[in-house]
């Protein structure tokens, strides 16, 4: 009899509930079973206030933002292609990196897709490549990126794991460097077949440096200030943050003040209060699963029929696959870290690792049918049926498979700056 | 009736998106001046806990500002389904069952937290700048209480043709 209220309440998450009210409601029935007061799930919620790295998640991704809404796409896209751009492919390998940068300051929210995407596809369809090629190669790059510093994900899952999130942003970017290499090598078997480069030229390289001269340092207020120990996390987010007004608002003056700020900062904090509400809200429901022991009662299931890390790694993939197909990376990260964080430890599995490899499944996830968002909104940005792009980005689904394997089984790719 | 009740939610929507902008400006401004204050050994043990409170009540107002929008972060699979074999009127009811859903465990939540504030008032202490954590606690009622509210209106536009989802 109390199974019906839980079975209700998926039910209702599966006709789309959002996701903080399902944590919050599951969180509220349990507890009123448990006959423990529901301001106890209040006091979960409230707990959040109390997370020090906080800051980062509605900073970090406001800059994003306004980036996304200036000239800058324009800018690095010219900076990218006149660097990169004579290699077999180049233009494909520009698009992967252009959308890495993107993506690591937007947060893989989709931003990517729509402001660089709408620049990209027509530059790669006048480079000869197919259709199918470019939609699945934007599709796909929406969330390339997700594992570079200062990337929301990867901010969220700190918090939720308690793992130093400095660290994370150091063991994200090899793995995130084999996963442009996998796709760039792609890039360029197609680019070979095709026209798909262009002449280097030293005068368009100069040309593009100097017009992109103010984004170029934006990396180094992100790593240099944390990794040269000047800043923390927090405070590296708000001198970002800073600088990005002031780049986009006096320096290039491409977003006004007064008029378009109001705008993108609502934009902005939708997607942060929509996850941050997630945050808060699963605290509860995450806190009494882990209270009643529920991790490791999953995990004595578990060992009667898996009894090595490598077994271990390959459930643990099938299964985040999964999740990354049903729900978004937001609500993946609060609900699913604190379940299998203890589970992977009793495998002996590094917490940074497993950091690591559950944000490239989720990142595939984004790109798996039936429902990966980017596959939703590329529809949307090129106007085609969601069931052509499920086609467009198979081979790259594939091709991000094979750069998950290659994360989850080599370690040392993620955790050789702790070495 | 309807119109009043648009005319409150545009009101919530106003409020919520100049209360962000002035919360960002002041988080910027305090994280900043944490680091100018460091380069002369100087702290303020208020700022720290004064920004998490303001990024604690971002999550609200921008969570009111997703509810307007429609942007909630959710599962959907079943939505997703039904518009494509073409089933706008079941997908419709569908939805309109899911904002009371939504409402009922909104208005559950902002009991609870009317009551987890009314603890603090009683056994809480001064956080900051003798603001009492009773006090700010109540962003939570107030947060969740707005949400509800816009649920609620969501649901009221499912009846009009131009609120249909």
């Amino acid at each position: 009899m109390q199974l019906l209220p839980y079975a209700g309440i998926l039910l209702l998450a599966s006709l789309g509930l959002p996701i903080f009210i399902v944590m919050s409601a599951l969180a509220l029935v349990a507890f009123t079973f448990a006959e423990i007061d529901v301001s106890a799930v209040i006091v979960e919620i409230y707990r959040i206030a109390s997370a020090p790295t906080l800051l980062t998640i509605p900073l970090f991704t406001l800059a994003g933002y306004i980036m996304a809404e200036s000239k800058s796409p324009v800018r690095l896209l010219r900076l990218a292609q006149a660097s990169l751009g004579w290699l077999p492919g180049g233009i494909a390998i520009v698009g992967v990196v252009i959308c890495a940068f993107f993506t690591s300051f937007t947060g893989a929210s989709g931003v990517t897709i729509i402001a660089i995407g709408g620049l990209l596809y027509p530059i790669l369809s006048k480079e000869g490549y197919s259709e199918d090629f470019n939609l699945g190669l934007i599709t796909t790059c929406g969330s390339v990126g997700l594992l570079f510093p200062p990337s929301l994900p990867i901010i969220l899952y700190g918090l939720i794991a308690k793992v130093d999130i400095d660290r994370l942003f150091r063991a994200g970017i090899v793995p995130g460097i084999v996963i442009m290499l996998v796709l760039g090598f792609w890039a360029i078997k197609k680019g070979k077949s095709g026209n798909a480069r262009q002449a280097f030229s030293f005068s368009e390289l100069r040309g593009a440096l100097w017009e992109a001269r103010y984004e170029l340092p934006l990396p180094i207020f992100v790593l240099g200030g944390i990794y040269g120990g000047f800043t923390t996390a927090s405070e590296a987010s708000a001198i970002t943050l800073f600088y990005v007004i002031i780049m986009e608002c006096f320096l290039y003056r491409d977003v006004s003040l007064t008029k378009d700020m109001p705008k993108i900062i609502g934009e902005s904090m939708t997607l942060v209060g929509a996850i941050l509400l997630i945050l808060c809200c699963a605290l509860g429901m995450t806190n009494y699963l882990v209270d009643e022991e529920v991790p490791m009662k999953i995990l004595g299931m578990m060992k009667q029929y898996i009894d090595s890390k490598l077994m271990f790694l390959l459930v643990l993939n099938i299964f985040l696959l999964i999740v990354g197909c049903l729900m978004d990376i937001f609500s993946a990260i609060i609900v699913v870290v604190p379940l299998i964080l203890p589970i992977a430890n009793e495998f002996q599995v590094d917490p940074i690792h497993l950091a690591i490899i559950f944000l490239t499944n989720l990142e595939i996830g984004y790109i798996t049918p039936p429902v990966g968002i980017n596959l939703f909104i590329s529809s949307f940005r090129f106007n085609k049926p969601v069931t052509t792009l499920y086609r467009a980005s198979f081979p790259f689904l594939l091709l991000m498979l094979v750069a998950l394997a290659i994360i989850t089984y080599v370690p040392s790719l993620s955790l050789f700056w702790f070495n | 009736m309807v119109g009043l009740f648009g005319f409150i939610d545009k009101a919530i929507e106003t409020f919520s998106k100049y209360a962000l902008i002035v919360s960002i400006a002041i988080m910027l401004s305090l994280s900043l001046a944490t680091i100018v204050f460091r380069w002369f050994n100087m702290t303020f043990m208020w700022m720290d806990p004064m920004i998490r409170h303001l990024v604690f009540l971002s999550a609200f107002l921008g969570g009111v500002l997703a509810t307007g929008a429609k942007n909630h972060i959710g599962i959907d699979v079943a939505s997703k389904i039904l518009e494509n074999k073409g089933w706008h009127s079941l997908n419709n009811n569908l939805r309109r069952l899911v904002d009371i859903a939504a409402i009922v465990v909104l208005v559950w939540l902002t009991k609870a937290a009317v009551s987890f504030v009314q603890m603090e008032l009683e056994f809480g202490k001064e956080v900051m700048l003798g603001i009492h954590s009773g006090v700010l606690v109540m962003i939570i009622p107030f947060g969740f209480g707005l949400i509800a509210y816009r649920f609620f209106y969501n649901f009221v536009q499912t009846f009009s043709t131009k609120g249909q989802h």
